[in-house]
């Protein structure tokens, strides 16, 4: 809202007060000041309005605001434009079929009117309050006068040029599919079903409560000019005005509702204006449809809310002035604890109960009344599980040289089909998309970006592919954020930690390996290799905590390289973070060390080509009892000559040693022949011999 | 043996010694050359030792007196051998060798920076007794909105300022009790989290949000909140302004000016809007407000009884401003180039 400083002295008196200084007030008080232009003989000070506040889209509503914070009174016009001409029922009729779209329609009719130029103070008040006079136009006298009681008191207003109404009536209806109406801006606009218009008995000649229609404007040949003066419905104001992309000064004030008392002030207001400055007669009476509005019922106001929300004490009579000042009525009642009924004013819609008025109090009295060095009770506060296992994540992965990516958790189809491990539902879908988030360069042929992600793996490699196109390397990116898994009514949203590397499969396992170590050391982690195309063959794992999925790590297959135009194949994998958090060791405990020598024994075994390492492993681990400190593998090797089609050697290496003594080369020996009995019962391993 | 042929031995072997100790390179050439004279089983000198016994009793003494000053001159000359090599300096093995050539590539990575400012608004935080609790993405639009006290015909709620699912048939107005919608404020963990636990509170949630803003170089559909509550007894306008007093001073420094103006949210009465002096204007810090009594109803908690402020800040734009990033997208994309400089 730009108001004029000029315009603001019709009401209230400023001298000895600087605009910058009610600026100020005015920003500390609730409408912020965004800038002020400083004009030939004026100031235009634009002030933010938040939407609770419609009376301060009006020169009296901010006046009102500087009289309150500089205790300087208001003088309000009172206009009472006599009525000469015939009484208005006789010309005129207004019926209004869609109450529920226009609650109150009121007309005034003024016959005799000569169009002309408007006044020029008139034009230099309009001109100023747009902020920039140099762009103004005045229109009319008629148009200028109702375009400066909106800016004056905040109420829309609209003249219809009467002569131009068909039957030289009224009507408030919905529009009907089909109907096209051109406005003053003389676009057209398809109207659609749900939309207010007010229309004569022919058609559409406005669009309600945002812009007139051009077959009814006001123009030099006018002589009959009926004034409206209404209340439309919020909502179905701001949806015309979307649907139609067409929003006006008075589509924002009805948007944000406007007083039903000063509806009338207002009609009578620009008749006077327009008695005095166009000449005509006024037609006496109005017509006024819908409910007259009701009082506004008074509410209670203990006074010591004021000290229980706020913290200070503030006198009565301090709370009492700023409360009267706004226009609010105040009587005790009568009681031990003072306790105020208070009724707000027709315009302060916004007001309605107590907490309301302990923020007028507030922002009037000044925030900065209240202290910002009180003594507030200390607290304990907790890192918790989900944050230090993230912690414990992200550290790992930036010392193996990842760094952290944030990317959109919506992707297009294209990307959310790629895969998605975790769920068989369709991916959810939003109704707007998501624009500007995808290189549409390069996915020319893409749907909508409105798919909620079921898995991190498809982002990462966009991210991927992205920077490969960026020649930059290498590319090491993780991500920790959370999957939409659809559901019966909500989707479960777990947090998973997802990897992309340009590193061997082998090189990123040993760095999840080191992850779920920092969580947990020595947490039993089983992985198994899966069949899944998304991977190259026997390159796709899944990893478990027992019987729980941990995640999956892969090297990605050479089609899922081509769908992404990736130049080579990469490591990706992805990891359910809460399976880790409930495997969370919150305080590392120490163990014992042993301080006896190690034993190594060498065994080289002869295996079925198909036999896992992990297999082996385990198969050692089972059996070699607590002595057995480490498995570690060697080599494999394959001579089809000496050991046969379909084998291969594996040499593996155990360490043993005891926590309480040297082991003997015979206590070495005896589990070394536990462990070759156990290979060779489940694995049908053969020793190689010397 | 005559003593004179015996001496002349252990003079030759003196000279021997002398020479192949001085002549040693290294020490590994000095230990063999020690083994040869003075190796203890088949030392030359322990050979010579040996025919001692077959020099004549008349002269054993004098050979004996010989035998040890010698003896004494070969170690003598073993330990200044021993002494030179310690002390020389070691020449260049492999003339190629470049120390100034970069080592193979080794970088860490790094964290991203609104994760970095994330963490370090929860360490502040977490000094003023806030622990973060966290709650779904996916929301209805009872908490979205409802119970934050948005009027049903909010234009909070329009469908073209939100990420309705698809799925949710219902949009702008009520809840279908089901998911509707990608959350659009991080308030909706408030809600949640004062439906779960009663009062004393002091949390804060952190997290992605959602509004339908194309992107540009200020705007992104997707961002992040910090949301902040405290409820309990007693807590007034003077807790909130100075737990975000504190607040602005742990981030911003002792010398920024911070001022504190009314603005208007429909889940806090009265709403404050935090300003910080950066470059010569006022930049938003955040909002916040005493905690409306309709949200208070709307979780069963009895506004009589309990008071309590909640305040609200984007994560992007600090991030941003601390980190000279003009263009929000940069945030997203991911360059790893972009990455590595924080």
């Amino acid at each position: 809202m730009i108001v004029s400083w000029k315009w603001l002295q019709r009401y209230i008196n400023l001298n000895q007060l600087s605009d910058t200084e009610a600026a100020e007030r005015l920003s500390l008080s609730g409408l912020n000041h965004e800038s002020t232009q400083v004009l030939a003989g004026d100031w235009a000070i634009d002030l933010e309005v938040t939407s609770n506040r419609p009376d301060c889209l009006a020169h009296l509503g901010v006046a009102r605001e500087i009289g309150v914070l500089f205790d300087r009174p208001l003088q309000i016009p009172d206009p009472q434009p006599t009525a000469k001409g015939p009484a208005i029922e006789t010309l005129t009729s207004v019926q209004v079929e869609s109450p529920e779209l226009c609650p109150r329609y009121t007309a005034r009719l003024i016959r005799g009117v000569k169009i002309g130029p408007s006044p020029a103070w008139l034009q230099e008040l309009l001109a100023n309050a747009t902020g920039d006079p140099s762009q103004f136009k005045s229109i009319n006298n008629v148009a200028d006068i109702t375009n400066f009681v909106m800016l004056e008191c905040g109420q829309p207003l609209h003249a219809f040029d009467f002569d131009r109404l068909h039957e030289q009536k009224i009507i408030v209806r919905a529009a009907r599919d089909g109907e096209v109406l051109e406005a003053i801006d003389h676009k057209s606009y398809a109207l659609q079903s749900g939309m207010c218009v007010i229309a004569d008995a022919k058609q559409p000649v406005a669009l309600a409560g945002i812009m007139g229609g051009a077959a009814t404007e006001i123009t030099e040949q006018t002589v009959n000019v009926l004034i409206e003066s209404a209340e439309f419905a919020p909502g179905s104001v701001r949806n015309t005005s979307r649907r139609l992309k067409l929003a006006s000064d008075s589509s924002y004030r009805f948007e944000r509702t406007v007083d039903p008392v000063g509806i009338d002030w207002a009609s009578r207001r620009c008749c006077q204006l327009i008695l005095e400055h166009c000449g005509g007669q006024l037609c006496a009476g109005v017509i006024d449809v819908g409910p007259a509005p009701v009082a506004r019922p008074p509410f209670r106001f203990r006074l010591d809310q004021i000290a229980r929300i706020l913290g200070i004490e503030i006198p009565p009579a301090t709370v009492q002035r700023i409360l009267e000042a706004l226009g609010l009525r105040v009587e005790a009642e009568s009681g031990p604890s003072p306790v105020w009924q208070v009724t707000p004013p027709a315009w302060r819609r916004d007001l309605s109960r107590e907490a309301d008025l302990v923020e007028e109090i507030a922002r009037i009295h000044g925030y900065d009344k209240i202290p910002e060095d009180h003594a507030v009770p200390m607290a304990v506060s907790q890192t918790t599980p989900l944050d230090m296992s993230s912690q414990r994540v992200r550290h790992v992965l930036t010392a193996a040289g990842l760094s952290e990516a944030l990317s959109p958790s919506l992707v297009p189809a294209v990307l959310s089909d790629l895969y998605s491990p975790w769920s068989d539902r369709a991916t959810l879908t939003t109704l707007q998309p998501m624009l500007g988030v995808l290189d549409t360069k390069f996915w020319n042929t893409a749907g909508p970006v409105d798919c909620v992600r079921r898995s991190l793996i498809p982002s990462l490699l966009e991210l991927r592919r992205i920077n490969e196109f960026r020649h930059n390397l290498p590319i090491e990116l993780f991500e920790l954020a959370k999957v939409y898994l659809p559901g019966e009514t909500f989707p479960s949203e777990p947090t998973m930690i997802g990897v992309c590397s340009g590193r061997s499969l082998l090189d990123m396992k040993s760095v999840m390996a080191e992850v779920f170590s920092t969580i947990q050391r020595g947490l039993n982690v089983r992985v198994e290799v899966v069949t899944d195309s998304f991977f190259s063959p026997g390159c796709g794992l899944r990893y478990w905590i027992g019987d729980r999925l941990l995640g999956l790590l892969g090297e990605t297959s050479r089609s899922t390289q081509k769908k992404m135009k990736l130049r080579q194949t990469c490591v990706v994998g992805e990891f359910f973070l809460e399976s880790l958090v409930d495997a969370l060791q919150v305080i590392p405990q120490a163990q014992r060390q042993s301080l006896y020598p190690a034993i190594e024994r060498d065994l080289n075994f002869i295996l079925e080509t198909k036999v896992r390492w992990s297999e082996l492993e385990s198969t050692v681990r089972a059996v070699g009892g607590p002595w057995l400190e480490q498995v570690a593998y060697r080599e494999t090797y394959i001579d089809a000559t000496r050991d046969g089609e379909g084998k291969k050697r594996v040499l593996l290496t155990m360490t043993l040693r005891s926590l309480d003594e040297t082991l003997t080369g015979k206590q070495a020996d005896d589990i070394c022949q536990k462990v070759i009995g156990a290979c060779t019962d489940k694995l049908a391993a053969k020793l190689v011999a010397g | 043996m005559s003593l004179p042929d015996f001496v002349s031995q252990l003079d030759a072997l003196v000279s021997e010694a002398e020479q192949s100790f001085a002549d040693a390179k290294t020490t590994e050439q000095l230990e063999v050359a020690r083994i040869e004279f003075l190796g203890a089983k088949a030392g030359r000198l322990k050979a010579v030792q040996k025919l001692l016994g077959s020099v004549a009793v008349p002269d054993k003494p004098a050979a004996g007196k010989r035998l040890n000053e010698v003896k004494a001159a070969i170690e003598a000359a073993f330990q200044s051998a021993a002494q030179r090599l310690e002390n020389v300096v070691e020449e260049i093995q492999d003339e190629t060798f470049d120390a100034t050539l970069p080592g193979p590539a080794w970088a860490t990575g790094r964290v991203h920076p609104i994760t970095q400012t994330i963490l370090l608004l929860k360490d502040i935080m977490g000094r003023l007794g806030f622990t973060p609790v966290e709650g779904p993405e996916i929301e209805d639009s009872w908490h979205n909105f409802d119970a934050l006290n948005v009027p049903t015909i909010h234009p909070a709620r329009d469908p073209l300022d939100n990420f309705y699912l698809a799925s949710a048939q219902v949009w702008g107005n009520g809840s279908s009790g089901g998911a509707d919608m990608l959350r659009s404020q991080t308030s909706t963990v408030q809600i949640r989290t004062m439906q779960q636990r009663q009062p004393p509170l002091r949390i804060i949630s952190l997290g992605r949000v959602y509004r339908p803003d194309t992107a540009d170089e200020t705007h992104y559909p997707m961002f992040h909140q910090m949301e902040g509550l405290m409820v309990d007894r007693g807590v007034t306008m003077a807790d909130l302004k100075t737990v975000l007093r504190l607040f602005a001073t742990a981030y911003l420094g002792n010398s920024v000016p911070v001022r504190f103006r009314p603005s208007f949210f429909p889940f806090t009465e009265p709403s404050v809007e935090v300003d910080y002096y950066w470059n010569g204007r006022w930049v938003e810090f955040g909002g916040a407000g005493m905690v409306d009594p309709n949200v208070f109803q709307a979780v069963g908690y009895d506004p009589e009884q309990v008071t309590g402020f909640a305040f609200g800040l984007g994560v992007e734009r600090l991030c941003m401003i601390r980190h000279g990033i003009r263009d929000i997208r940069d945030l997203y994309t991911n360059d790893v180039r972009f990455l590595a400089q924080f």
